[in-house]
């Protein structure tokens, strides 16, 4: 038996030893590079964040040398990730839907956020332009049940069907919590679209056959960039009904729609300033990538434009599209000294 | 080292692929999507709707039949397909018990997931039958047809996924075709196969009595293929089953978005709850097919 593996084990062996001489040699050039600079960006999960974590590597780089690590995923493992240090940085955190959780990560001491990368971003929702001139009493959610057959869920004639966000997202649970208080749950069905590609693709489809669709969204996205779509109006956001409606949020997470039976109070999303939130360990090792993280700062609108090329041109190549941006833009240059510009500009040239 | 030196030693065209070497693919496919949306978006939903009926026929009935009813019908089912074989029933039964022994919540969730399995190996099986007799006569189309399957089991579900949705709309029947796509090839080889392995005596005995070609397909090669083709279904079922979280991620209910929204939560318990009431329905649906595929067999070669 043994004498018998002999042949194809010593074959194996061989191949390992040279796959791994190949591997160990390809990297020697690159050895010398390495620095103490690891940085370790949490990516998440939708277009604009997949961007700044592009333009923010790039920076980091090139510029500062850094070895830097991206790990893709979603909001709830990525944050969870991010309140153990286990990575060190977000570039674009949506504070008010998860602020429960962060506000206990940063008071623990475990993270910190850093100046707005995004000041004016806004969440809601949409309806297509076309839908609310043909229909000129539809402007806000409570016109809503009267407009429920244009919406027919297909699956579920009686009722009209709201696409809500993707399940794992905050404004998932919060939007489940806003159907139940406006009173919609009777006439809409709760339509978890699952990921972001369904819940884009049910909009763009329903935009290119001309029907109506009624669904959450977001900016800054390519798509909004991209369809005319406008937002519904809700009850104006103040601190005390938002607080309301967080709690009936995190009932909702530990009891399920049962425990939200009662709930009654809901407002608009409010326009908001996205931050950045880095581990403060991170934070106290690096205080020159923290300056230029504070430094780093970009409006709603460049975004978008940014992602309306990610998505027509970069064929969905993040990192196209920041390279892109990085070599059209001079906004950056502001953001790191002299020294570092140099650097990335060298890099930029070379790809 | 050696790797620098090639890449000095050959021209710059060799190193990094040249642009102009570059099918436009990727924008030909999107124009191509958008035409099709734009053209024939109505077309698309009225095939959609009529599945679609199809589908809210079964949902309504598997969900409104009370649980007791269904589970001994599912048993008896089990009892009669195996020839009446107690263990592989009692296997069945005690499966399908635990679906709602898990979490009660979920015998719902598996009658959604299971309508939406049943549509799709409906179609399977009314589609991929056809097919794999034509390309078991037919040696030129069978080499054509047999890459195309190929191609469906390997292509990733969600590069037709997305264009599915925006032309049949977000939810099952996006995922009942992906299904199809996915889990039709098994039931069009099987059923090649098995005709393909009727014994050639039998088949000239046939043509010597001057049988028809219909009469030697009924009377001889699907009879004697039907272990085979039912190994086929089996097949299908199986690959239909493991759709259901990826159909998930396009909005279909059912069993495949509680393993989704207890991933997504960070809820272990509850995806695993789900994920193991995914096991139980396949096992109920594998013996059930499975048994009377064996039984046909042995009948088969009693006689």
């Amino acid at each position: 038996m043994a004498t018998f593996k002999k042949g194809p084990a010593i074959g194996i062996a061989l191949a390992f030893a040279v796959t791994a001489g190949l591997l160990t040699w390809q990297h020697g050039g690159r050895a010398q590079q390495a620095s103490d600079c690891k940085v370790h960006i949490g990516d998440l999960n939708w277009d604009s964040a997949n961007f700044h974590d592009q333009v923010a590597t790039f920076i980091l780089k090139h510029g500062y040398g850094c070895d830097v690590t991206l790990t893709y995923g979603g909001t709830l493992p990525i944050m969870a990730a991010h309140y153990e240090q286990k990575n060190d940085l977000i570039m674009e955190l949506w504070y008010d839907n998860i602020k429960d959780q962060y506000d206990k990560a940063e008071a623990d001491g475990m993270v910190k956020r850093l100046t707005a990368n995004t000041p004016d971003s806004t969440q809601g929702w949409y309806v297509p332009r076309y839908v609310q001139e043909a229909n000129p009493g539809l402007k806000s959610v409570a016109d809503l049940p009267r407009y429920k057959k244009l919406f027919t869920d297909p699956e579920e004639p009686s009722k009209g069907r709201f696409v809500n966000c993707i399940p794992g997202w905050a404004c998932e649970t919060i939007n489940t919590v806003k159907l139940r208080a406006y009173g919609l749950d009777e006439h809409f069905t709760n339509f978890r679209p699952g990921s972001g590609g369904a819940l884009k693709a049910a909009i763009k489809g329903a935009y290119l056959k001309r029907q109506p669709v009624l669904a959450y969204y977001w900016t800054p996205t390519p798509l909004l960039g991209e369809l005319d779509l406008v937002k519904l109006e809700e009850p104006a956001w103040n601190q005390e009904d938002w607080a309301t409606l967080m709690d009936s949020v995190a009932e909702l997470k530990s009891g399920g729609e049962a425990a939200i039976a009662d709930a009654s109070v809901a407002t608009a999303y409010r326009t908001t300033t996205l931050p950045k939130s880095v581990s403060t360990t991170f934070a106290s090792q690096q205080p020159a990538i923290i300056d230029f993280l504070n430094k780093y700062t970009l409006p709603a609108e460049t975004v978008s434009t940014a992602l309306v090329y990610l998505q027509e041109e970069a064929s969905g190549s993040a990192e196209d599209a920041a390279i892109h941006f990085l070599k059209t833009n001079d906004v950056w240059k502001e953001w790191v000294p002299a020294t570092i510009e140099g650097k990335v500009e060298a890099a930029l040239a070379k790809s | 080292m050696a790797m620098e030196l090639l890449r000095d030693l050959l021209p710059g065209w060799a190193v990094e692929w040249p642009k102009a070497l570059n099918a436009p693919l990727n924008s030909w496919t999107n124009n191509f999507v958008t035409w099709l949306i734009t053209e024939h978006g109505s077309t698309f939903e009225a095939v959609s709707n009529r599945i679609l009926a199809v589908l809210l026929f079964i949902e309504q009935t598997l969900r409104g039949v009370p649980w007791l009813v269904m589970f001994l019908a599912i048993t008896a089912l089990a009892w009669f397909t195996s020839g009446r074989r107690l263990g592989l029933t009692i296997l069945v039964s005690a499966s399908l018990f635990c679906i709602g022994l898990v979490d009660p919540k979920l015998w719902d969730d598996a009658m959604v997931t299971l309508s939406v399995m049943l549509v799709a190996t409906i179609l399977c099986i009314v589609i991929g039958i056809p097919v794999g007799l034509l390309i078991s006569a037919q040696d030129r189309l069978r080499s054509l047809v047999i890459p195309l399957l190929d191609l469906m089991q390997t292509m990733p579900s969600f590069v037709y996924l997305i264009p599915a949705i925006m032309l049949f709309g977000l939810g099952s029947v996006p995922a009942i075709l992906a299904t199809v796509i996915y889990a039709i090839p098994p039931v069009i080889r099987l059923t090649d196969l098995g005709i393909r392995l009727v014994d050639e005596d039998l088949s000239e005995a046939c043509d010597a009595m001057g049988a028809s070609h219909l009469q030697k397909l009924l009377s001889l090669q699907v009879p004697t293929a039907l272990p085979n083709i039912l190994q086929g279904i089996n097949q299908t079922t199986m690959m239909a089953l493991s759709m259901v979280v990826i159909a998930s991620m396009i909005g279909t209910r059912g069993l495949g978005s509680e393993v989704l929204l207890g991933l997504q939560q960070l809820n272990v318990g509850r995806a695993l709850e789900a994920g193991i009431a995914i096991v139980l329905l396949a096992i109920v649906m594998d013996r059930i097919t499975q048994a009377y595929g064996r039984r046909l067999l042995r009948a088969q070669r009693r006689r």
